[in-house]
């Protein structure tokens, strides 16, 4: 009997590439695509910053070359955005209405910058940086920007201004203990991270309310509450992910913060898997759900899913927790929860 | 017609929608209003705190189309906008010798109550509160719902020679039995006023509250104590109402606890977006285990995570316990708002219950009494405003049509040919304009400031303008097409169809349509009226004029015998 297996991944991120790989070296036979929204083939995010900072080329952002896909039989779709599910008749949706099917689905979607409700209404004046068309984008507009207002905080709000400092920016560091990601911070926490970027010569202004933002011929004004006025040229805001999976709620594929699997990385639908930051798993020792962080996660889930979905049942293990210090505060960057 | 106007056929009150909002680019703002009071004599306050039904099912919603119409803030922006001087019409039936009691002025009892007297029965409204509006009074906060709109559309209705008593509780003031005798029917419309306990221990601490019971003391003008962290379990309109209360006084920390998740809270989207902002952390997946407590006050709470178990019909989605999952927070107050169910022990005789609720006879509104009809939600639990107003409006028409010996209106569509309108292709592509609200501090100062500030006439005609118009029907005629394909080549999606077969019906008009994408086999071009979005392309490119519009309304007529 021919195999018409069609195993189709969603996201093109580590998570998506990882278990697009295993699915292939495992299955010979049956057809792999990759669909993504991002135009741009597999890249490491984290060279992000190296990369608007103008010290590593194009190039050298690509994990691999797009004729690895050719080779590996693995066919990519780019520049596609996946508009909806539909998991009982196994389609999915494009832009237009065009359709695609599957027989079994892994969700890799990652996250997007998150934006707390409380700075919702200043959002058109941040600039986000998650992706390689962000990078891009900002790239020109940050060599030229003098100063510049860093909203905060997560870990890549940190690697970003330590390439700021090497440019020689003037930097303005505003953080907001309770919207620090991925954990809130204590007071005693905050001072210690402004101290120590005090040192390094970056502004920082810790729980100061932003009271309005406003353009001004070319600069930026933000007005704190405290009555302080800020020029800059940009105001970039990082303040965490969120999951990708404003596309799903309500397909019937079961959400919370994030896609909900069990340990085999399955949803409530058996032919649908999901990995990455967009996966929302629960973990008896922790008591409660988590979402994990980093690309080398994404990567392990991404093959888990790979092995579950061929039937291997592999479980994934909560993995340990990877303390950083972060100015003398040590955050865990293995996951987060919400509690 | 339900394909076509799909947000009309979501309205439980099945308002001309794309009616008013027509009315509203066209700034007659007094005819949009009285469009929607047709059907819901309620139109300030509903343009205000709708559950929005319409909205989930409005086509521009659809996959590739955008955002929902902002059809609420619309019926909102009739009501503000219309002329202080506005005129309001009623359709005046001949008076009658007949006497209705009716039991409750929430949204229910005064639909029933218009309804009558505009059919010229004699109505007289028990109310046991001091206030006309039921939970539009003591419910809903006033800072989602500001108390002069409620009681200006109220007056409007009592203002047909309703005779409104309050403060008279039926079964405790005046039994029950008396109201049967001396009224030809009585209709109940009593709500649901009892709150659903959690069953846990700790549950009679102090600082533990029921959430009507605690939204229903600060509409009445007392201050509960509240601790600075406060739990709010459940997830409807009244655990988000009293997070936001709570706030309002003086909490620092809120949290909304589900036993689901988000998606499956009662609400729109709206309401929670607003809870967001006010910063009310909302938690999915966790159930109160115990509430624990020192010297008789609360302490802190333990919940258990659960998981979701799928179910193969309604609710299609339990919540189930994961076992060794507990944890334990501290909190101060702790507020259950886990859902109502209605007082019936004030009716005697006993009744047939349905579960906790008033049973009834399928679409007919009468209960196991004789003479005794029962209405909005203590019929069907806790529901939303809008239904309500649905069901004591048809509830009236049920008893009415028990004097007249039949009914006295009839829904029917109407047909009226119709030119394309003045709508411009670009306007499918204006976002949908979101209220200005109050920033979140000066929201936070007075429990009673209305958040949401209104559309001025701009913001609501650039709304307006997005409505598809879905009532316009695009036809094909048959004979007349040439099949050039024109109209295919324009269309925005698929809304045009090639079809090889069409089932002719007995009475001429057509039923399915079989499609096919060979051209040979095309035997007609027919428009596809879910999914079209009325754009009138296709007309103007069509050579031979075959494609005509109409307007297709539901109406109701006045049904002589
Ligand atoms: C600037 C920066 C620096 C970082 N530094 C580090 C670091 O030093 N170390 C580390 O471990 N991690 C780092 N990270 C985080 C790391 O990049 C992520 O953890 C990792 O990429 C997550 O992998 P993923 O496969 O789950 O998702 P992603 O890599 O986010 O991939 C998901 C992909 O799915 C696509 N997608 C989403 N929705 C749809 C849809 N509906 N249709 C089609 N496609 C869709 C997205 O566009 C995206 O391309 C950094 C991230 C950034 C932005
Ligand atoms: C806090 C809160 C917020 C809400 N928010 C919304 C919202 O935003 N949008 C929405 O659509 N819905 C909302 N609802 C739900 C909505 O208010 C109800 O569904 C609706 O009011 C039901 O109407 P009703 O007429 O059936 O009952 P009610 O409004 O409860 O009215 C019943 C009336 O009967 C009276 N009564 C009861 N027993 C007797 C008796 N024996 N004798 C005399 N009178 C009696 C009561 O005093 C009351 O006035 C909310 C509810 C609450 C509690
Ligand atoms: S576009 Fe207008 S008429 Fe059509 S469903 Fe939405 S609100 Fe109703
Ligand atoms: S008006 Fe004509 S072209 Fe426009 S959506 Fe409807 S059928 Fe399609």
């Amino acid at each position: 009997m021919p195999k018409n297996d069609h195993y189709v991944i969603i996201g093109n991120g580590p998570a998506g590439n990882k278990a697009a790989d295993r699915l292939r070296d495992r299955d010979k036979e049956a057809r792999v695509t990759i669909i993504s929204d991002e135009a741009f083939s597999f890249y490491y995010r984290y060279k992000l910053p190296d990369f608007i900072a103008g010290r590593i080329s194009e190039d050298a952002l690509k994990v691999r070359p797009y004729t690895i896909y050719k080779e590996k039989n693995i066919r990519l779709r780019l520049g596609q955005r996946v508009e909806r599910i539909d998991p009982d008749e196994k389609v999915l949706y494009l832009k237009h209405m065009k359709k695609v099917g599957y027989t079994k689905l892994i969700l890799a979607t990652g996250g997007s910058p998150r934006v707390p409700p409380s700075f919702i209404r200043f959002m058109e004046y941040f600039t986000f940086m998650t992706n390689y068309n962000d990078a891009v984008r900002i790239r020109p507009e940050l060599q030229k920007a003098k100063d510049i207002i860093v909203i905060g905080g997560d870990l890549i709000s940190l690697r970003f201004i330590k390439m700021l400092t090497g440019m020689k920016k003037n930097i303005y560091f505003i953080l907001t203990r309770n919207c620090f990601w991925p954990i809130e911070l204590t007071s005693r926490m905050a001072g210690k991270i402004s101290s120590s970027l005090e040192k390094k010569g970056i502004k920082a202004l810790v729980d100061t309310p932003i009271a309005a933002i406003t353009r001004q011929k070319n600069k930026l004004l933000l007005e704190t509450g405290d009555g302080q006025k800020i020029r800059a040229d940009m105001i970039c805001s990082f303040l965490g992910l969120k999951p990708n999976i404003d596309f799903i709620v309500g397909s019937g594929i079961d959400t919370e913060k994030g896609i909900l699997v069990n340990e085999y990385l399955q949803t409530n639908y058996a032919d649908i898997y999901a990995c990455g930051e967009c996966a929302q798993i629960y973990n008896p020792k922790l008591k409660d759900y988590w979402i994990s962080i980093g690309s080398e996660n994404a990567a392990l889930q991404g093959e888990t899913a790979a092995l579950s979905l061929l039937g291997a049942h592999k479980v994934i293990k909560p993995v340990p927790k990877n303390l950083l210090n972060v100015g003398g505060v040590s955050v865990n960057t293995s996951w987060w929860k919400q509690f | 017609m339900a394909e076509n106007v799909p947000c009309q056929h979501a309205c439980p009150a099945q308002t001309n929608i794309p009616g008013y909002i027509r009315c509203i680019v066209e700034q007659r703002y007094g005819r949009s209003y009285e469009l929607n009071r047709m059907v819901n004599i309620l139109p300030g306050v509903l343009g205000r705190i709708c559950s929005r039904p319409c909205e989930e099912k409005c086509r521009h919603g659809e996959a590739d189309l955008g955002q929902p119409v902002n059809i609420c803030h619309l019926k909102r922006a009739a009501a503000d906008l219309k002329s202080p001087w506005h005129r309001i019409k009623e359709n005046l039936y001949t008076p009658s010798d007949k006497k209705v009691a009716v039991i409750g002025a929430g949204p229910a009892g005064l639909a029933a109550a218009y309804e009558l007297a505009t059919l010229g029965h004699k109505v007289t409204v028990y109310e046991s509160q001091e206030r006309p509006g039921g939970m539009l009074m003591y419910g809903i906060p006033e800072f989602r719902l500001p108390r002069d709109i409620v009681t200006l559309e109220i007056d409007n209705i009592i203002r047909l020679g309703i005779d409104l008593k309050l403060g008279v509780s039926i079964g405790k003031d005046l039994p029950l039995g008396k109201l049967m005798k001396t009224y030809d029917a009585v209709i109940a419309a009593t709500g649901c006023l009892h709150s659903f306990a959690l069953s846990i221990p700790g549950e009679d601490l102090e600082g533990v509250y029921s959430g009507l019971d605690f939204m229903m003391r600060i509409n009445t003008g007392e201050k509960p104590a509240i601790g600075s962290r406060v739990a709010v379990i459940g997830g409807g309109f009244t655990a988000i109402d009293c997070a936001r209360m709570a706030i309002r006084l003086g909490a620092s920390k809120v949290s909304v606890n589900l036993r689901k998740t988000e998606e499956y809270m009662r609400i729109d989207a709206h309401e929670k977006k607003e809870a967001k902002f006010e910063k009310i952390a909302i938690y999915g997946l966790v159930q109160p285990v115990r509430i624990m407590g020192e010297k008789g006050s609360v302490t802190g709470i333990t919940f258990e995570r659960t998981r979701l178990k799928y179910l193969a019909e309604p609710p299609y989605r339990v919540a189930v316990p994961i076992e060794n999952s507990e944890f334990t927070i501290p909190i101060d107050t702790v507020i259950v708002a886990i859902g109502q169910y209605p007082v019936t022990d004030y009716i005697k005789p006993k009744l047939k219950l349905n579960g906790k609720r008033i049973w009834t006879a399928p679409d007919t509104f009468k209960t196991s009494v004789k003479g005794l009809y029962a209405a909005g939600d203590c019929i069907t639990g806790a529901t939303d405003v809008i239904s309500a107003i649905a069901r004591g409006r048809k509830a009236a028409l049920e008893v009415d049509a028990l004097f007249v010996k039949h009914k006295r209106k009839k829904t029917m569509v109407r047909i009226e040919s119709s030119e394309q309108t003045d709508r411009k292709r670009s306007d499918d592509f204006i976002p949908r304009s979101q209220m200005a609200t109050l920033g979140p501090r000066r929201r936070l100062v007075d429990i009673t400031k209305e958040v949401e500030l209104g559309y001025d006439a701009i913001a609501a005609e650039e709304e307006a303008k997005r409505c598809y118009l879905c009532y316009l029907k695009y036809e094909i005629d048959v004979n007349r097409c040439i099949y050039c394909f024109a109209c295919i080549d324009v269309a925005p999606r698929d809304c045009i169809k090639m079809i090889k077969d069409i089932d002719i019906k007995k009475d001429g008009s057509y039923g399915e349509l079989v499609e096919t994408g060979e051209w040979n086999n095309v035997v007609a071009i027919a428009i596809d009226n879910k999914r079209c979005i009325r754009c009138g392309q296709c007309l103007e490119v069509c050579p031979v004029q075959c494609i005509s519009v109409s307007k297709v309304e539901l109406i109701e007529q006045d049904m002589e015998r």
